[in-house]
């Protein structure tokens, strides 16, 4: 079967700073696959790449049989795409249920209630149902995280993108984020997730990439990279987040 | 994040008992006019009859141009923020001229250069309609008010604009919004309530420098005035009226600004 997303030899720099060095990588429907490298190397950039937030200079990336060239496909991509925040973004001038109705309703076309019936399933989904009327500066960061998560999920995406979606939260807000993600990947979810949770990559993931200075430097399934990495550069990133 | 929560609650909980004290001032300014013209109608009625009509031409030039201004301003601030470097260069030039030109000079320009640049036009391509053209002073008088607010009003939208972070249009855009949908669905409704005061301020200063339409044959209270003086000359009593009038209408449009303020404020 083909990979549902395609990325081949994709260059990009932000005036003299080469942000990717030709990354190529296939994934395949289904698959979870994490992302983890130092500050700088890259791995939003591609991310972004992904959902085309950023252009890149050269190469070329194919989403779901679509390749990101004219704008109509550009669009057509980011709502088969979902993308999940580190600072959250949701919009806090529309309560939680407008937050997750509003794409839905103008993009989807969808109806008023259809969309409403969607957004208190997935708020249900994402375990704070009784947030609906909440306006997101009255929500934990962890809350505001899921409804983030049930934005997007709102527009029935193929595939999630997730970048360092629980780096900008209280320690003890994390695991309630984790577990949605858990949760999303045990159902089949194709999901690109940037993050350092060792934890959720073991439980989650199929494949961990290691990403430095641009390029993709080494891959395979979490358990294995983590405890066993065969590049130095990976062993000395390891010995510094595990530290 | 958590520290705003009880913040927004208690300017929600105290709004509803909240009174404008600097209605007062307005009601003050208003009963000093009446005072006037009841202690002493002659000459204080007599201005105020001779000027009333210029009352509605100020109000009408103003709330016409402002309303222009109002979309105008708004597609020059997209401009000046657009990803298209022509847009952004001609929005960009005609902010700058526009700002470094004194008002009063372009009000002349649109009214005596104008039309006469037309006319030369109409002879040249011997167009008679054109040939024959003469300005309307109010038409030109909202042009030049139009042309030159806009221009300000463009910035107040850009820093407005700005001012909502940039991952705000990209959630949007990462569902799927076009670009004018993430604009009038997520970034306008936010940057309209930063905006808010500033554009009350802009609001108050056109009403104000309107008055000097009163050079370009255009009957507003200001040159109600001074055709009144010209004819009774009586200065102080004259303009004391006029700049109450003045007072009355400013005040008036601060007060509601500020009520506006606090009803959308209260919509979080
Ligand atoms: N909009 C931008 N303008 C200029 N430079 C940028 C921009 N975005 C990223 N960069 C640069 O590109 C490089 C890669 O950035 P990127 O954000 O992809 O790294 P990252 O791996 O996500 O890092 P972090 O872990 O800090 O989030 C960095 O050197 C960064 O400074
Ligand atoms: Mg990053």
């Amino acid at each position: 079967m083909e990979a549902i997303i395609q990325i081949e030899n994709v260059h990009k720099h932000f005036g003299n700073v080469q942000a990717l060095r030709g990354v190529s990588l296939n994934i395949e429907k289904g698959e979870v696959v994490v992302i983890i490298g130092p500050s700088g190397s890259g791995k939003s950039t591609l991310l972004r790449c992904i959902n085309r937030l950023e252009e890149f200079d050269s190469g070329k990336i194919v989403v779901d049989g679509i390749p990101l060239d004219s704008a109509e496909n550009i669009n057509a991509v980011r709502t088969e795409v979902g993308m999940v925040f580190q600072q959250f973004n949701l919009f806090p001038h529309l309560n939680v249920l407008e937050n997750l109705t509003l794409a839905q309703t103008v993009v989807r076309k969808r109806n008023k209630a259809e969309a409403y019936e969607n957004a208190i399933m997935l708020l249900e989904k994402v375990g704070i149902p009784e947030k609906a009327q909440n306006y997101p500066l009255q929500l934990s960061g962890g809350q505001q995280q899921r409804v983030a998560i049930a934005r997007a999920l709102a527009m029935n995406p193929k595939i999630m993108l997730f970048d360092e979606p629980t780096s900008a939260l209280d320690p003890e807000m994390i695991q309630e984020v984790l577990d949605v993600m858990l949760a999303l990947a045990k159902e089949g979810m194709t999901m690109v997730v940037v993050s350092h949770e060792m934890g959720f990559s073991r439980a989650a993931a199929n494949r961990a990439i290691l990403m430095d200075e641009g390029q993709i430097i080494e891959e395979g399934p979490p358990e294995l990279l983590f405890s066993h990495p065969k590049h130095d550069r990976t062993k000395l990133f390891l010995s510094k987040i595990l530290s | 994040m958590a520290s705003t929560l009880p913040v927004l609650l208690n300017t929600s909980d105290k709004k509803s008992r909240y009174f404008d004290r600097w209605w007062l001032l307005l009601i003050g300014v208003i009963l000093l006019i009446i005072g006037l013209i009841v202690f002493k109608p002659d000459p204080f009625k007599r201005i105020l009859f001779f000027v009333s009509d210029g009352i509605g031409v100020t109000i009408y030039t103003t709330l016409v141009s402002f309303v222009i201004v109002l979309i105008f301003g708004l597609i020059t601030g997209l401009g000046r923020l657009s990803k298209i470097s022509i847009i952004r260069a001609v929005t960009t030039i005609y902010v700058e001229v526009v700002r470094g030109i004194p008002l009063l000079v372009q009000l002349m320009f649109w009214y005596f250069a104008f039309p006469s640049i037309i006319q030369g036009l109409g002879e040249m391509i011997s167009i008679e309609t054109l040939a024959k053209y003469r300005a309307n002073p109010i038409f030109m008088a909202i042009l030049g008010l139009s042309f030159c607010y806009s221009a300000y009003m463009s910035e107040v939208y850009r820093a407005g604009i700005q001012s909502i972070s940039r991952g705000q249009m990209e959630a949007a855009r990462s569902l799927g919004m076009t670009y004018f949908q993430a604009m009038r669905f997520v970034i306008l409704p936010q940057a309209l309530r930063v905006i808010l005061p500033p554009v009350g301020n802009e609001f108050i200063t056109l009403l104000k420098d309107s008055s000097l339409v009163s050079v370009v044959a255009v009957a507003d209270i200001t040159r109600r005035g001074r055709e009144f003086m010209a004819a009774n000359f009586i200065p102080v009593d004259t303009w004391v009226m006029v700049a109450l009038l003045y007072l009355v209408l400013t005040l008036f449009s601060a007060r509601i600004v500020t009520w506006i303020e606090r009803k959308t404020k209260l919509e979080r």
